[in-house]
């Protein structure tokens, strides 16, 4: 039991978890646009894309409650169970750490709605599933303000690396909303499309119903 | 258009009003329970389903919600081939209007709509003033998908006219999200008459089209569900029939003759009577020709959606339209349009897809050898004026 209550390990299982939470929770942005995109990724059928941000998203919030629970444990720090939940009221960096409590608070949500997703209607869970966009930048905050590691070094260029993705990510998302043409608009484009393709005998693209 | 004129069936005499509606019919009798009196009447709309079904559970369901129902009678008849629900209402909007009275008594409703296009709003409101009857009128684009169940629901709540699908029915959470009765026009003039003891239940509105001198004869009649196919439609020289409309099939001439419309008679044909249409294609047109003309205006009529529809149908009717014109085909074009109406069966929020593709594998069986011909380079066809209405551009 030493090395699971001794401060050093879960410092460092706490540090590591962090880390590892914000660069699953980019991929797992990034894979959420593709899916929306309706994007397949080479080798892989279109609802592998949909797979894998499910399975980075459920990774990433199994590795946030180890680093919850690792930092509510870990002695040397004062975090209790309360500030896991309640933001901005721990004894410790009450300001950085109520920042990561708003992202769990938000991941626990998202998480929830998603997997109650078939049980409730669409518009509920997409209203709740946006948010995702919120609890990123959330999570970054924490990250900077009450980690010990993101400001220097190579870990800084990770974390740049990731906001980069992300704000990528997020500007197809938009883009593509923009673009989107009404339902019923996208028929005839379709047949006209379908048409043509016939005449060159290339395959047709798939036309996007979003 | 012309129609018999049967003083006391679905289609009177011609005259619209309150009036001659009360001297035909009387007035509208009690009915302590309407689905007892439907019996075994089928909805009119197309898909057939048991009238008293729906009644109670629509019933049950707003009891169990604790909520009034809502009533909606659909005359979005977005089918082009298709003429019967107007003519209905225009010659008979008070049997209509009776049918949504007695089923709003039945489910215990406060709010009754009727859906219907432009040109049948006009005589609707006159019929609605004369009766000051509650009822809200409501007008339906001309789209083919405008009177599909929840589309129609979703119009009627003042949104697009799309299709949500079937997660939820209507009959629990349709219009303002409560449990909505929604009955195609027919079905209700067919209850208005049950009610004062009319044998209402074995007959049945058709469409009928047939070749004439100037071009294709459309008219509405009333027909008995027991009646022989070849006595309702004048075959002549028609090489094949048109069984149900545009998400219907096609049957040949000689098969289709010996037919009853009943839902038992028409399914050894792989036939239904859908919404009512009964076309005879003479024999001087191009079967493949008129479905490809068809099936295109069908893509386009996609609401665009679901992703097997939005892509499925418009490479079918590609497909289609290319084996319609005489010539060398690409290798394997016939397989890949069989492959691509087999891949959206089932697979949309309505019933678009799966009855695009029927007509599609009805019209490759039923026109083989004229598929055979165009595969040698010619076409049997001797006339290339359309027969089957399809709304501009699409042809």
């Amino acid at each position: 039991m030493d090395v699971l209550t001794d401060g050093g390990f879960l410092w460092y299982l706490n540090r590591a978890t962090g880390l590892v939470v914000l660069a699953l929770m980019t991929l797992t942005i990034v894979l959420g646009v593709l899916v929306h995109r309706q994007v397949a990724l080479p080798g892989l059928p279109r609802w592998g894309t949909v797979g894998l941000h499910r399975g980075a998203g459920l990774v990433s919030a199994v590795l946030l409650v180890v680093h919850v629970v690792s930092a509510v444990v870990d002695g040397y720090v004062r975090i209790s169970w309360l500030d896991a939940v309640l933001p901005f009221v721990a004894g410790y960096e009450p300001f950085w750490v109520g920042w990561g409590t708003l992202a769990v608070d938000l991941a626990a949500v998202v998480v929830l709605t998603s997997l109650l997703r078939g049980r409730l209607p669409l518009r509920a869970w997409r209203a709740v599933h946006l948010t995702s966009y919120a609890l990123w930048p959330l999570a970054l905050a924490h990250g900077l303000g009450a980690g010990t590691d993101l400001g220097s070094g190579w870990l800084l260029g990770g974390v740049v690396a990731c906001a980069v993705a992300v704000a990528i990510a997020s500007g197809v998302a938009l883009a593509g909303r923009r673009r989107a043409r009404p339902p019923l608009e996208r028929a005839p484009d379709a047949l006209a499309q379908a048409r043509a393709a016939l005449a060159s005998g290339r395959p047709a693209a798939a036309v996007r119903n979003r | 258009m012309t129609a018999p004129p049967l003083a006391r069936g679905l289609l009177g005499a011609g005259d619209p009003s309150l009036a001659a509606h009360r001297a035909a019919h009387g007035p509208l009798p009690a009915v302590p329970d309407l689905a007892v009196l439907a019996g075994d009447l089928t909805g009119r709309g197309g898909a057939g389903f048991p009238v008293a079904r729906k009644l109670r559970g629509v019933a049950e369901a707003a009891r169990a919600a604790g909520t009034p129902a809502v009533v909606v009678g659909n005359g979005g008849e977005g089918e082009p081939a298709a003429a019967k629900d107007a003519v209905l209402l225009d010659r008979s909007p008070h049997l209509v209007l009776d049918g949504l009275a007695l089923a709003a008594r039945a489910v215990g409703a406060d709010t009754v709509v009727l859906a219907a296009g432009r040109r049948s709003l006009p005589g609707l409101q006159r019929a609605v003033a004369e009766r000051g009857a509650p009822v809200r009128l409501v007008e339906l684009t001309d789209r083919f998908l405008a009177g599909e169940e929840t589309a129609l629901v979703a119009a009627v709540d003042g949104g697009p006219p799309l299709p949500r699908g079937r997660a939820v029915p209507v009959w629990r959470r349709g219009v303002q999200g409560r449990p909505t009765l929604v009955h195609n026009v027919e079905t209700l003039a067919r209850l208005a008459l049950l009610a004062r003891g009319g044998p209402a239940t074995t007959s049945t509105l058709v469409t009928r089209h047939v070749p004439g001198r100037h071009g294709p004869v459309v008219d509405v009649a009333e027909v008995p569900l027991t009646a022989r196919l070849g006595d309702v439609l004048a075959l002549g020289d028609a090489q094949a029939v048109l069984v149900g409309g545009y998400h219907g099939s096609w049957v040949p001439a000689r098969a289709a003759a010996g037919l009853t419309l009943t839902r038992d008679g028409l399914a050894p044909a792989g036939a239904a009577l859908g919404a009512g249409v009964l076309a005879a294609l003479p024999a001087d047109r191009c079967g493949l020709r008129e479905t490809s003309a068809v099936v295109s205006y069908l893509a386009a009529e996609s609401a665009g959606q679901c992703g097997p529809c939005l892509n499925g149908l418009p490479r079918a009717a590609a497909g289609l339209e290319l084996l319609a014109r005489p010539g060398p085909h690409p290798p394997g074009l016939l397989a890949d349009v069989h492959r691509w109406a087999g891949l959206v069966v089932g697979r949309g929020a309505c019933a678009h897809p799966d009855g695009s593709v029927r007509l599609v594998t009805s019209a490759l069986r039923v026109f083989a050898d004229e598929l055979a011909a165009h595969a040698a380079g010619r076409c049997t066809a001797t006339s290339h004026a359309p027969f089957l209405p399809v709304p501009a551009g699409a042809r």
